[in-house]
């Protein structure tokens, strides 16, 4: 059955490439990809690979000048052709007119995806020098976004389009146009200070950076979902040439996790193993295709036992077979069980004039970054190394030291650029762990990258849930009590999970007022990829179904929905019944802005049947207010250096993984320095060179870094002031920083910025200064009162706009309209690219997103099968940022890469019902169960009412 | 373990047989490569030998002889609608065309390619660790089919948009194999066995499609997918009327092969659907339910008969 072409069957040619213009001989298998050539044997690292099967354009380059998927495309086939990858289109006058297009309009965020969208869009537009909107989302319909929602992208286009007619004697612009003559930062929309360089493909991500003489890993994985090891024979694998190590599990002990209160992993199974994709083995070799090969002739004899793969599986007492895991004292696979109450939900639905009750069913959904796992380790007179896709370096660094059992000083984790993480780059991984180890024993540097089949299996993605929930209102639509009964499939491993499981249940006290509030979250291992964090993280589902279930509960007293929340939001400056402090709170100017853009008066419940209009809102927390693991350091430092050159140097340890946090560090320092964004220079997430940033999850970082930045900022201008003050005789208080001069109110001491930097810095060098953030001390005195405490909340509402087929249950989402509160956008164009981001990726696990399980296995493991939208699927986005200046974010900044996504998919599901009076109890919406539903319409249905 | 991998680029139809006759028991003919080298990737399709024909500039033109109309088998799908007649006389296959994968793929896959494009399974389209884990199905080997839980057949789904279209205007073949040219009516060529779907010699090359044009068709196309981009067909329908009153009912994503049901303006639909129905062996091997495609495929020809017979 297992066939195996050993390398050194495999012949070689010579071809010749004419690449971006210079000629490459290079040696070439016979069946070898083109972008394998590209990559790897002409190092020009622009074209990205992140499906390898033609199905998300990320690998598109031009072939003598037409496009071509380098991934599915034999290198010979272009032996002596002329190839442009993403590397030659700038030219030495420049970024092409497209690039600076991208660049500006923001459609550059992870950046993984460019290179192939700008080389799709040349060559289209090539071919169609006048498109149509429409025609462009079609062309670009083969290239897989998931940071943009496609809409900055498709507008960067559509402007080049319209600058380059003939007609158009508008000169284009030759730069990014700067902000006017009073230098601001704060609030003027700007790229990403590393746009440039991710548009032409020469921003590295870990996949990117070739290390001399590295070895390449691959691994050997479980095909049990439930299994004992009784062997592993490693002994043929052993003797391939160029195999240069083979790790098993009882190499690696150590258990780890990212909650100190999970550390349930190793890296590799041991005795059993406990989902289907567990890795058993890992070979390093002089090649990947050396490892791989060698990797099937490992033998490993497992004895299957019974495995447990839903919720009611493992909820249940299971008699006399074993545990997922040994943790727990009762004879189930219960993980974790959440619960909290306040007030008394019994005598509240009691008293409730109107309850709605309904059971819903979510399926599990995966990040979809672009960027597959990848990462490369080596060990030197420094320690470990590893430059890895993540998104928390922090506690990367942690488990790494943990597992390899070396002091945290020895490990220096460094985050290169990073294709998208959305949660799913928040763990540390096996992957991480084992090329570590291989390094050490091998002493040879170590790489590895995973296919998008196990960038799947690896998950950590969103946990499949049930949940019944009560929700009770008087007749005048005042909420009154809230009862939530939640269970979620964990998987294999704990990860975030206890998190998550509190999040289902917490984040629902908010953004209503509630008085009768409780909910109960089971989680259960099961013998499937582990769930974790994932965008939005616990309260997507949950706030679903509540969402829903007001809906229902404004048609049932005959309210219109939106005004049914409005009587019951949460006012600013408060507190909810679990203790939240909030303070700044948009969600009235959310929906109402919502509300009237999308002109919801005139079309809620008075359009034809199969045309609707629905509404959700939503809140998420804006950092946790706690650590994951206790103890006494700031959430944030950030250290800043300005030496005699007079340009600042930022270093943090927050994670830019796309979203932008690194302009936004810039950004907070200029404006408080009143110096230009030039004069700035950012390093983020290396644990060498950067203090300490607890990570990019829980939206935490602009609040968090941010303060930190804003801190270290201010100290530093104290630094300057005083020494100004010194050596002027004028007060530190008397002195302006502004338009890059520090002057006296007065005008009479008036420096230039560097003029500024030469007095600081005489007779004492480089100045260093360190700024910080510790969220202050929030919260009730009762057990899981930690669970979602934030200094600040953000809040959200949309409307979704659908037509609903009523023969074929095809819902056809046409528009959104959505609105956050993100207390101040620091960076406009970057917070409405996380808007569009988070509503692209609602409306995916709306609409079709899902990770379907065969007998333990999943079945849809790529970008084919996994369907994440299109820019054909993806309606028009009518994008709102609401400001309200928090008391306590950096200059009034909360967070907006998240939450945002809670409102929009309980808006989709109340458009269907507005249409066609149908109640969407799971997710995602398929075509199948909405038909079924309209034919099956019954007054019960509308509602599900007790 | 197999034999030396190796790669060949003929220029003419001629060489090309030659080389696949020499290689006969170990090579596969690639064109566009768009379906091929994903299945290669996955381990499914092993071949040492890869022949790629796209450098046959015979097999890439489009030409009208007497009445009929000669579609080369590499003409790119997004190159067929710039060929006036195909927009003219044949406008469903321009619309099939196009939802054929996404942009970038139309401009690499050729129409030969598709319609010789391999079937397609949740539980084949898998990498080999993949199909291990599940234990191997009838179409790698296996002795079951796990789609149907153990049925003794494959019912891997024909997946080709653009021979429905084809087949319901009559599209023959041109097969050019080292014995000789052989014309033969497309449909024919599709076995219903999802394990070896088409019955041509694996040394024939595809040359040419060719399309009647001394009739006036009427096609109707429809499909069903999750996206509006990138997905394979869960459903495709093509029904065609021609000047004389026939009728021609071509399914796609159903069954192993194309089903095929024929009558005539005269006829009832509603019995033309029922034996369509009856032919079409849906099982639960795609995105959507057997349920749901078996719905859809009653709602899409009822809509079909609608438009043409209005």
């Amino acid at each position: 059955m297992i066939t195996c072409n050993l390398y050194f069957f495999k012949l070689m040619k010579q071809a010749t490439y004419y690449v971006n213009g210079k000629k490459h001989a290079v040696v070439v298998g016979e069946h070898e990809l083109l972008s394998d050539v590209i990559r790897n044997k002409i190092g020009l690292t622009g074209t990205k690979e992140g499906c390898s099967q033609g199905s998300c354009g990320a690998c598109t380059v031009l072939v003598n000048n037409e496009a071509v998927l380098s991934c599915i495309t034999p290198a010979l086939r272009y032996d002596g052709a002329n190839i442009t990858t993403i590397e030659g289109v700038a030219t030495a006058e420049g970024l092409h007119r497209l690039q600076e297009k991208f660049v500006e309009k923001g459609a550059v965020q992870c950046g993984f995806c460019t290179p192939g969208m700008v080389i799709t869009a040349l060559d289209f537009i090539k071919h169609n020098p006048n498109p149509s909107v429409d025609e462009i989302k079609m062309a670009l319909s083969g290239n897989l976004c998931r940071c943009t929602g496609y809409k900055k992208i498709i507008e960067a286009v559509s402007e080049y389009v319209k600058e380059s007619q003939p007609n158009n004697h508008n000169q284009p612009v030759a730069a990014i146009p700067l902000p006017e003559t009073k230098q601001r930062s704060v609030g003027v929309g700007r790229p990403y200070i590393e746009a440039a360089k991710k548009v032409q493909g020469i921003a590295d991500y870990a996949d990117d950076y070739q290390i001399k003489d590295a070895l390449h890993v691959k691994f050997l994985r479980s095909i049990y979902p439930h299994a004992k090891i009784d062997q592993i024979d490693t002994e043929a694998a052993s003797r391939v040439e160029g195999v240069r190590y083979i790790a098993t599990g009882k190499e690696l002990p150590v258990t780890f996790g990212v909650l100190p209160i999970s550390q349930d992993e190793t890296a590799m199974a041991i005795e059993k193993t406990r989902y289907v994709g567990e890795i058993v083995a890992a070979v390093a070799a002089d090649s990947e295709e050396i490892a791989e090969a060698a990797c099937k002739l490992i033998k490993v004899k497992y004895t299957p036992i019974k495995e447990f793969l839903t919720i009611s599986d493992s909820i249940n007492d299971i008699g006399p077979n074993e545990k997922i895991h040994e943790y727990g004292k009762f004879n189930n696979n219960i993980h974790k069980k959440a619960e909290l109450r306040f007030g008394d939900q019994q005598q509240g639905l009691k008293d409730a004039d109107v309850v709605s009750k309904m059971s819903f069913g979510f399926e599990g959904i995966n990040h979809g970054f672009t960027e597959p796992h990848a990462a490369s380790a080596y060990w030197d007179e420094n320690g470990l190394t590893i430059i890895t896709a993540t998104q928390v370096t922090h506690y990367l660094q942690r488990a790494l030291a943990k597992t390899m059992e070396v002091p945290l000083s020895r490990v220096r984790v460094i985050k290169p650029y990073v294709g998208g993480g959305f949660g799913g780059k928040g763990d540390p991984f096996p992957h991480e762990i084992i090329i570590s180890h291989i390094a050490r024993k091998t002493r040879k540097p170590v790489k590895v990258c995973l296919t998008r089949e196990e960038v799947f299996l690896t998950n950590h993605g969103r946990h499949p849930s049930k949940m019944t929930i009560s929700l009770g209102a008087d007749n005048d639509g005042f909420l009154k009590v809230l009862d939530a009964d939640i269970a979620i499939d964990g998987g294999a491993y704990g990860s975030f999970g206890v998190v998550t499981s509190y999040y289902n249940g917490v984040l629902l006290q908010a953004p209503y007022k509630l008085d009768n509030f409780g909910f109960k979250t089971i989680r259960v291992y099961t013998n499937k990829p582990q769930c974790g964090a994932m965008r939005g993280h616990g309260a997507v589902n949950s706030r679903f179904a509540v969402e829903s279930l007001i809906d229902d509960i404004a048609h049932r007293i005959n309210m219109d929905p939106v005004a049914l929340r409005m009587k019951n939001f949460l006012d600013s400056n408060t507190l909810t019944v679990g203790h939240y402090r909030i303070t700044s709170n948009g969600s009235r100017e959310s929906i109402q802005k919502v509300a009237e853009q999308s002109g919801w008066e005139d079309k809620h419940g008075k359009l034809e049947y199969g045309h609707g209009l629905g509404v959700g809102c939503g809140f998420f927390i804006s950092g946790s207010a706690l650590p994951i693991i206790w103890n006494e350091l700031p959430q944030s430092t950030v250290h800043l250096k300005v030496d005699f050159d007079g340009r600042v140097l930022v270093t943090s340890g927050a994670n830019d993984i796309g979203q932008g946090s690194d302009t936004m560090l810039a950004i907070i320092v200029a404006e408080v320095l009143g110096i230009s964004m030039d004069n700035i220079f950012v390093i983020g997430a290396d644990t060498l060179l950067t203090p300490v940033d607890l990570g990019s999850y829980s939206s935490r970082v602009t609040f968090m870094a941010g303060n930190a930045a804003k801190n270290a900022a201010e100290n530093l201008k104290t630094e300057i002031a005083e020494a100004i003050s010194k050596k002027k005789e004028i007060p530190a208080n008397e002195l302006n920083f502004s338009d890059d001069r520090i002057f006296s109110h007065d005008k009479l001491v008036d420096l230039s910025w560097m003029e500024a930097i030469d007095i600081l810095t005489a007779n004492r060098g480089a100045v260093s200064v360190s700024g910080k953030y510790i969220s202050p001390k929030l919260g009730g005195d009762f057990k899981g009162s930690g669970a979602g405490l934030s200094p600040s909340y953000s809040f959200g509402a949309c409307v979704a706009e659908v037509n609903v087929n009523i023969k074929t249950g095809h819902v056809k989402l046409l528009n959104v309209w959505g609105a956050h509160d993100c207390g101040k956008a620091l960076n406009p164009l970057a917070v409405e690219g996380q808007l569009e981001g988070s509503w692209h990726m609602g409306i995916g696990q709306a609409m079709s997103e899902e990770m379907r399980y065969y007998n333990g296995l999943l079945v849809n493991n790529n970008f084919l099968d996994y369907k994440i939208p299109t820019s054909l699927d993806t309606p028009d986005i009518h994008t709102n940022i609401i400001e309200t200046i928090d008391p306590e974010g950096p200059f009034g900044a909360k967070e907006c890469g998240e939450g945002a996504l809670h409102p929009v998919i309980p808006a989709i599901a109340n458009a269907i019902y507005d249409a066609v009076g149908i109640r969407i109890t799971n997710l995602p919406i398929k075509s199948e169960d909405v038909l079924e539903l309209i034919k099956n319409k019954t007054p019960t249905l509308k509602g599900a009412t007790i | 373990m197999t034999a030396e991998k190796t790669y060949i680029k003929p220029a003419t139809v001629t060489e090309a047989l030659r080389i696949a006759n020499e290689h006969s028991n170990d090579f596969c003919y690639v064109a566009g490569g768009t379906d091929i080298l994903v299945n290669k990737y996955q381990g499914n399709k092993e071949c040492s030998c890869l022949i790629d024909i796209t450098g046959l500039a015979e097999l890439k033109t489009i030409s009208i002889a007497g009445d009929q109309l000669k579609i080369g088998a590499l003409v790119r799908l997004d190159e067929l609608k710039k060929h006036e007649v195909i927009a003219i006389k044949f406008p469903a296959l321009l619309i099939a065309a196009q939802e054929v994968a996404s942009p970038m793929l139309r401009k690499t896959a050729t129409i030969g390619g598709n319609i010789l494009c391999e079937n397609r399974c949740s539980f084949y389209n898998q990498s080999e660790w993949w199909r291990e884990a599940i234990g191997y199905c009838l179409k790698c080997d296996g002795d079951v089919c796990i789609a149907t839980g153990g049925k003794k057949a494959c019912f891997s789904k024909f997946v080709s948009d653009t021979a429905p279209v084809l087949i319901s205007a009559g599209a023959m073949i041109e097969l050019q194999d080292i014995d000789g040219v052989k014309i033969i009516p497309l449909e024919t060529i599709y076995t219903g066995d999802g394990v070896k779907p088409r019955n041509i010699p694996d040394t024939a090359i595809l040359t040419n499609i060719i399309l009647p044009l001394n009739h006036d068709f009427n096609i109707v196309f429809k499909k069903l997918r999750p996206r509006e981009a990138v997905d394979f067909t869960s459903l495709t329908t093509a029904v065609s009327l021609n000047e004389k009153g026939d009728i021609k009912i071509v399914i796609g994503g159903v069954d192993p092969k194309p089903v095929v049901v024929e009558g005539t303006a005269k006829g009832i639909p509603e019995d033309y659907i029922k034996k369509a129905l009856a032919k079409s062996r849906v099982v639960d091997n795609d995105f959507y339910s057997r349920k749901y495609r078996r719905e859809m495929m009653r709602l899409f020809l009822e809509q079909s008969f609608e438009e043409l017979l209005k």
